[in-house]
């Protein structure tokens, strides 16, 4: 692991943005500095409204920066238009919704599958994919299951499994389980971060639960658009695991 | 995205919503519908117009009167001021030299009588070569088209027969009973060429004002061997009343008929005596294409002549049919045009009910230029099958309206033609402008899918 944390994949400096709002002026994100690395699975953690997915939007190109710098693999998001934007997360990014977003009319392994069709993927690879990565995140069975007839639980880990599919350098979650209960929230906590760990793949995370926030190598804690500390998990890690 | 993946799936999303895409694709039906059927009927028009024009001699023939037709009737004197220009053989070959005329044959008209049993004829012959016989293209129902250096032959119209009368009652059969006389057209008449002489003698005034010398029975000649145009008592068209002969052998019986005579028609001297030359009725000229039949009309005025062809009534004919049939199409057009607001209101009330699916496939990497094709082919989609079943809509209609108004219309104008035509380029035309209305009522919905934020469509609950 500590070969890998040298390289960074996301650096972004200065990072504002405001929304107005009439004539008030709401300062989501009110400077924001610093820099995530390859493999890294790291929680942004606040209450409700600090500007945590105003935060996540930017990095994730869904939204504009007022003022800043976000700079992934090297290139400058904040610079790109909406095309450059598709492509840039079509290509290097997954993305992991609170209310999960799978589409209705379609089945889990479709589902899964739709990020590969918009590669140009052909049917029958992209579902042999979807169907390897549904087994992954243990629902074999479901496959052909519509999310209408899956719990909460079991339509996260499709959503999951949509998010991985495309073998992404970063995932995004927001607010991965705040629709799920504690246990099964725990469930899918681990198998994100077993899939992440055995995959070196960069997670960022966004949550309001400091317990969920704990099992993130490195935590960030927000508050009125600014980051108040960067707490390092990763000793206290290595020492749990030593305990075992 | 593969075309085949951006295919199915638009055509998922059709099927999703199929009480709502049918609705529209109605719309579409019946705007195809409108306009094919309605274009059909002006095709159909124009189409009845040019075979009517067929039927009255075609579309690249001039006939060609002399200069001065009053004259003529009046003795073939020559004392008027105005210099006629008589239709001589001179003059024929100075015609087949112009431009774009493909020959040219006199035509000599002239009555005679033909007589069997008791009953007899007045027939209008007309006399043309052998060339212009045949170009004319006389449906035969037996015998054949008298050809140069044959014996003197007739064709009888297809109605000859209902001109016979009996000449001691004087009634026609045929007018005054429906009965068709016993006269057997394939058996021998008596010719009668000296018509004038024959009427004389008949109503007894035998001797001739002029020179009071009595007047003999004009000679009868024995002929068979007409020839008769095919089609029913009832059918008209241009080859049903007249006679036609070749002008060769019917200028060589005249001669024989007349001897030193004046033949009647034919222009003598103050005395009475015929000249050497011939004058002909009328000439046939036939043009290589139908767009130099004015130039070539005008050409002929220009030496004298009165040339008359279907010209100019074709033309006129022509443009009213346009015009009918962009009042057809137009009213065609307005229901399409409704049809394209219903596809543009339905793909903006899908747009509206999936900005949230919109949104997240957005975040999930698909392009932009996907997300407007899935759009633009779903549009598309509505207007292909909307005008695939329209244009069989169509055919229908057609089909129905040509069985039972079809035979309404022939009574009321004679002709036999349908009254809605649909050919393949007019199916191939609907089909395109129903795919394209389809496609540009998509094309604004297909670029607000395009627009939406992917975030505000996230957030969207
Ligand atoms: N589209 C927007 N327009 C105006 N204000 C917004 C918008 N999105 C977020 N905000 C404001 O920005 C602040 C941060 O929001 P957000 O990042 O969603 O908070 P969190 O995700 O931490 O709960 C909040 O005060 C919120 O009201
Ligand atoms: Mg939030």
């Amino acid at each position: 692991m500590s070969e890998t944390k040298s390289e960074p994949v996301i650096q972004v400096k200065d990072l504002y943005k405001f929304y107005s709002i009439g004539n008030n002026k709401v300062k989501a994100l009110n400077g924001v500095d610093f820099t995530i690395n390859r493999g890294e699975f790291c929680s942004i953690v606040g209450t409700s409204g600090s500007g945590k997915s105003t935060l996540l939007n930017m990095l994730a190109g869904l939204e504009k920066p007022t003022k800043g710098q976000i700079v992934i693999g090297g290139e400058h998001i904040e610079k790109m238009n909406e095309n450059q934007l598709v492509k840039f997360r079509r290509e290097h990014v997954g993305f992991i919704f609170q209310s999960f977003n799978l589409l209705p009319t379609m089945n889990a392994v479709e589902n899964v599958a739709l990020p590969l069709t918009f590669r140009g993927m052909p049917k029958k690879i992209r579902l042999a994919k979807a169907a390897k990565m549904l087994e992954l995140v243990g629902l074999k069975k479901q496959c052909k299951h519509k999310p209408t007839q899956m719990s909460g639980g079991q339509q996260q880990r499709v959503g999951v499994a949509r998010a991985l599919v495309v073998k992404p350098e970063i995932i995004f979650a927001d607010e991965p389980t705040g629709n799920l209960d504690s246990n099964t929230s725990a469930e899918v906590m681990n198998l994100m971060k077993k899939i992440v760990r055995e995959q070196n793949l960069t997670l960022i995370m966004v949550t309001h639960d400091n317990h969920l926030a704990s099992f993130a190598d490195r935590i960030f804690h927000i508050r009125d658009g600014k980051i108040l500390k960067i707490e390092d998990n990763t000793n206290r890690e290595v020492t749990i695991d030593e305990e075992i | 995205m593969n075309f085949l993946d951006l295919l199915t799936m638009s055509v998922n999303n059709l099927w999703r919503r199929k009480l709502r895409t049918a609705l529209t694709v109605l719309g579409v039906v019946i705007g195809t519908a409108a306009i094919v059927v309605m274009v059909s009927l002006g095709i159909a028009l124009n189409k009845s117009y040019l075979e009517d024009v067929e039927q009255s001699g075609g579309l690249t023939t001039i006939n060609v009167y002399s200069g001065n037709e009053y004259a003529f009737f009046e003795g073939g004197s020559q004392s008027d001021d105005t210099e006629k220009i008589e239709l001589t053989d001179d003059v024929i070959e100075e015609l087949a030299q112009l431009d774009h005329v493909e020959f040219v044959s006199p035509v000599l008209t002239s009555n005679i009588i033909i007589k069997q049993g008791l009953y007899q004829a007045d027939l209008y012959v007309r006399a043309m070569s052998s060339e212009a016989l045949n170009k004319l293209d006389i449906p035969l129902a037996y015998g054949s088209v008298p050809q140069d250096g044959e014996e003197l032959r007739y064709v009888l119209g297809n109605q000859a027969i209902t001109n016979f009368y009996n000449a001691k009652t004087n009634s026609y059969p045929y007018w005054d009973t429906g009965e068709v006389p016993d006269v057997d057209l394939q058996g021998d008449f008596f010719v009668i060429y000296d018509v004038d002489a024959y009427y004389q003698t008949l109503w007894g005034d035998a001797s001739d004002p002029e020179s009071g010398t009595t007047i003999k029975p004009p000679k009868k000649y024995i002929m068979s061997d007409f020839s008769l145009v095919s089609g029913g008592l009832e059918e008209y068209n241009q080859f049903s009343s007249d006679t036609y002969a070749n002008i060769d052998a019917f200028k060589a019986q005249l001669k024989k008929v007349f001897k030193n005579k004046a033949i009647p028609g034919q222009p003598t001297t103050k005395s009475g005596k015929p000249y050497k030359y011939w004058v002909y009725n009328e000439a046939y000229v036939k043009v290589d294409h139908m767009d130099n039949v004015t130039d070539v009309q005008k050409v002929i005025s220009e030496m004298g002549l009165q040339p008359t062809s279907n010209a100019e009534w074709v033309e006129s004919a022509q443009k009213q049919s346009r015009s009918i049939q962009a009042v057809l199409g137009g009213i065609g057009a307005v229901s399409l045009f409704v049809a394209s607001i219903g596809i543009a209101n339905t793909m903006m009330m899908s747009i509206y009910e999936r900005t949230k699916e919109i949104g997240i496939i957005k975040v999930l990497g698909c392009s932009l230029g996907n997300i407007r094709t899935l759009f633009l082919l779903e549009a598309a989609f509505i207007g292909l099958i909307g005008g695939i079943l329209g244009l069989i809509l169509s055919y229908g209609i057609s089909a129905l309206m040509n069985q039972f108004m079809g035979s309404m219309m022939s009574g009321m104008m004679g002709s036999t033609s349908s009254v809605s035509v649909i050919p393949p380029w007019l199916s191939l035309f609907a089909l395109s402008i129903s795919v394209l209305v389809g496609i540009l009522s998509g094309f604004f919905p297909a670029l607000k899918a395009m627009k939406l934020s992917p975030l505000s469509a996230i957030k969207t609950e």
